[in-house]
């Protein structure tokens, strides 16, 4: 009975502490085997998509699942963030920066067997523009005319629009067969890769290889998206053979997926936006002492060491995005200098609440709380979940101080909106921006971005406690798996499994 | 037995509807709502207000609540704002497993807890005895999603026995692979829900043992353990039917958390995504279709306990 008892304790300590070196199962393999054509690749994900429909629904999990893999547009991005061709051949813009036009590629079909007609990508992008409650809708505005003649298809602009051909590597650009009776929200019908084979909801999506490709067909015959939303679980299915790639993986964990060999840790760029928004429009954090106060108190290394990954961020624009600048000569470290900037401004006992994410590390918080404590600042934390954070934070603007992971690539635009829930209105920002916008070359429009930025920062209109790294395990007999800005996008045309 | 039945029933009804307003209610207190889920954090004011305006969100409550209630009438559970699914169709999904595991977990629970737990009251004074009380008091007290780590990190990951987590796509088309897929989840629930039952049968356990129809029958000529067996046990399985509605409820919340924890297709995750996804329509009729099975538990257990003890039958 004792020694029973004792073998039970032991294997719970070992359990608890998850020292999983004498982990069972085979040794790891070497990738060095043959592809396997017939292969099913399993990539977790943390987030379910809670429909289907790209045109409608926003979040990163539909961008990852069906945009490249089941839908295309006529340009496509890289994970370097590259605008490359895709359902166009290629393009020219006129030189007034009005003109746009593209040369719809032959041979396209779409996964009912229908073929591509540049009548179908006038139709899809005229139904964007003119939906409303549709993503990013708006950023089709300035499109008054769409016209196909031949294999050409001409978008005419009221006015010259840099980010144009960027939208459309994203939501708005996405091709679908004109007048399609497929149920959008739980179906698909593109003409990716991939063409959707099974959704479970809340559990998994299945992805199949289509034979009628235009492009080089995917190297794996079906990749399965399953969701784990818990990190410690997504480690035990690795573990226990069941995943191939763990996406959004904790960079804390890596020596324990890496423990046998059968896993390894990726860490890659990405336009993750820690972003600790201040709302300036009252009270003292309308003064930009205090606002910059705070971001001289806050240590980011700090964060970067408990993430385990990323980048410290020291302006509104990511590294991966045109305009990036090192900007940390702004605001470096200083709590002496943050005290002395309460002290002037007049705020030496202030206290702040904090709302946050309730899916986000606790760490996060805690972090924040000692640094502004230190100099200071009595920091109180409202912890709450995402559907209540989109109406009192994003919708209502009622908040002191945010936290939010935003992900998305090129986003300065919401610098230069007041309206957004930033708060951040500066005239100056506001027509640097528009001139980044009306340029008519990607350097000229950088320029102005980076300019831009800088006064953002100088303003101390937030601060950005990370630049956060896209983090992803891969089984050793996987190839082709992107590593670079994951949390945004995952082509998985590629993604290959050796049977060695 | 009759009156008993209707007059049970009629409170089952209005339990039911008071469950539905406050279903209904509780819901709409939550802040957000579904059209902001949908339009996300790039989403402009007038995208919100259109997409609010094509899910019509914008209607009166007491519009929306005869509205759904009209369909129940009519067996229609309603469909679902996000997916434009009917809600009876993805809960009908989703019972293939929460169902089994449901039942596997409380199956393992009275496997667990009636044999140790008469145990454990018949071996009292015992060191064995005092080990099974304690050890029950013990695992009562661990919290499912702690056992839950521990049990997929021995027979998942070092063993691997068990899958770690998830439910086949094929669903029960191999039943092997299905239940193998719900065996730890089912073990997590069964166990601490089982520790709790154990307690509660050997104190009904200990209860018998003092009685006087054990003692009557004990002069009688039987042994101790056979007077408690023949005419003790009949009554504590009483008491534990009696308590079973309970342990269904606790199951059920049970399954909410395992099948997060495990990432299992079924109502609990459902319901935790429905509510963060603030698809109303969605929650509200996983709610109550939830709400109504526990209650019919209820009333089913209390229909049997009526039919079974002869007291409570003489007295009516």
């Amino acid at each position: 009975m004792l020694r029973r008892t004792l073998l039970a304790a032991t294997a719970l300590v070992a359990a608890a502490t998850l020292t999983l070196t004498a982990c069972a199962g085979g040794g790891g393999s070497t990738g060095t085997g043959e592809v396997d054509p017939d292969a099913t690749v399993t990539v977790r994900l943390a987030l379910a998509p809670n429909d289907l429909d790209v045109r409608v629904t926003s979040g990163a999990p539909l961008d990852q699942i069906l945009v490249d893999n089941v839908y295309q547009g006529l340009v496509a991005r890289t994970p370097e963030q590259e605008i490359v061709p895709s359902l166009a051949t290629d393009w020219t813009v006129s030189d007034d920066g009005l003109t746009y036009t593209f040369t719809v590629r032959e041979g396209v079909t779409f996964h009912d067997g229908q073929e591509l007609t540049p009548q179908d990508v006038v139709w899809s992008l005229t139904q964007h523009r003119d939906n409303a409650d549709w993503v990013r809708a708006v950023s089709l505005a300035d499109v008054t005319d769409i016209t196909a003649e031949g294999q050409e298809v001409t978008l005419t602009l009221s006015q010259p629009n840099s980010s144009l051909l960027w939208e459309l590597t994203g939501r708005p650009g996405l091709i679908f067969k004109e007048g399609d009776t497929v149920d959008y929200q739980t179906a698909a019908n593109g003409t990716g890769p991939f063409t959707l084979a099974e959704w479970v909801q809340g559990d998994s999506v299945t992805l199949a290889r289509y034979d009628d490709y235009w492009g080089e067909p995917a190297a794996a015959a079906e990749v399965v998206f399953v969701i784990i939303p818990d990190t410690q679980t997504a480690l035990n299915a690795a573990l226990a053979g069941e995943v191939d790639v763990v996406t959004g993986f904790d960079a804390t964990l890596t020596e324990q997926i890496e423990a046998n060999g059968d896993f390894e840790v990726e860490i890659g760029a990405s336009t993750d936006k820690g972003t600790l928004a201040f709302n300036q429009t009252s009270g003292p954090l309308a003064d930009q002492r205090v606002r910059q106060a705070i971001r001289q108190a806050i240590d980011h290394e700090a964060f970067i060491e408990a993430a385990g990954a990323g980048e410290v961020m020291t302006g509104p624009i990511p590294s991966l995005d045109p305009g990036y600048e090192d900007l940390s000569d702004i605001a470096p470290y200083d709590p002496e200098a943050a005290k002395a900037l309460l002290a002037e401004a007049g705020y030496e006992d202030l206290e702040l609440t904090l709302t946050i994410g309730n899916w986000y590390s606790s760490t996060i918080p805690q972090l924040l709380v000692s640094d502004l404590d230190e100099v200071g600042i009595t920091l109180n934390v409202d912890s709450v979940d995402f559907p209540t954070w989109l109406n009192d934070v994003y919708l209502n603007k009622d908040y002191e101080l945010s936290f939010v992971l935003h992900t998305e690539a090129r986003d300065f635009e919401n610098w230069a909106n007041p309206e957004y829930y930033f708060t951040y209105d500066s005239p100056e920002v506001q027509e640097l921006y528009a001139k980044a916008i009306a340029a008519t070359s990607d350097e000229e429009a950088a320029d102005y971005l980076a300019r831009a930025a800088r006064v953002v920062a100088e303003d101390a209109a937030a601060d950005w406690l990370i630049n956060g790294a896209s983090i992803v395990a891969v089984a050793t007999n996987i190839t082709g798996m992107p590593t670079v800005n994951v949390n945004e996008r995952i082509d998985v045309s590629k993604l290959a499994k050796s049977d060695g | 037995m009759i009156r008993y039945a209707l007059a049970r029933l009629t409170l089952l009804v209005l339990g039911l509807f008071v469950a539905s307003v406050l279903i209904f209610v509780t819901l709409r207190l939550l802040p957000g709502d579904v059209a902001q889920m949908i339009g996300g954090t790039s989403a402009t004011p007038a995208q919100i207000a259109a997409i609010s305006e094509r899910l019509g969100l914008d209607r009166p409550w007491p519009v929306q609540y005869a509205e759904w209630i009209g369909g129940l009438f009519r067996g229609d559970l309603g469909r679902s704002l996000v997916t434009g699914t009917p809600v009876a169709d993805e809960l009908a999904r989703k019972a293939q497993v929460t169902f089994p595991l449901g039942a596997l977990s409380l199956l393992i629970a009275l496997l667990i807890s009636i044999p140790l737990g008469v145990l454990s009251a018949m071996r009292r004074g015992h060191a064995s005895g005092t080990a099974l009380g304690v050890g029950a008091q013990a695992l009562a007290a661990v919290p499912v999603v702690w056992a839950g780590m521990m049990l997929v990190v021995v027979f998942a990951v070092w063993l691997g026995w068990l899958p770690a987590q998830g439910f086949p796509r094929s669903g029960w088309s191999d039943p092997g692979t299905a239940l193998r897929a719900l065996l730890l989840p089912a073990i997590t629930i069964g166990v601490v829900e089982g520790a709790m039952l154990l307690r509660f049968v050997r104190s009904a356990t200990l209860q018998a043992v003092g009685q006087d129809y054990v003692r009557t029958a004990a002069a009688k000529g039987l042994t101790r353990t056979q007077a408690l067996l023949r005419h003790g046990l009949p009554n504590v399985g009483l008491s534990v039917i009696t308590v079973l509605g309970l342990q269904v409820a606790g199951i059920v919340v049970g399954a909410v958390v395992i099948e997060q924890l495990f990432a299992l297709p079924g109502i609990g995750r459902m319901l935790v995504a429905d509510v963060g996804a603030r698809d109303l329509p969605k929650v509200q009729g996983e709610l109550l279709v939830l709400t109504a099975f526990v209650l019919v538990i209820g009333f089913v257990v209390d229909l049997v306990h009526r039919a079974i003890d002869p007291r409570q039958r003489e007295a009516a």
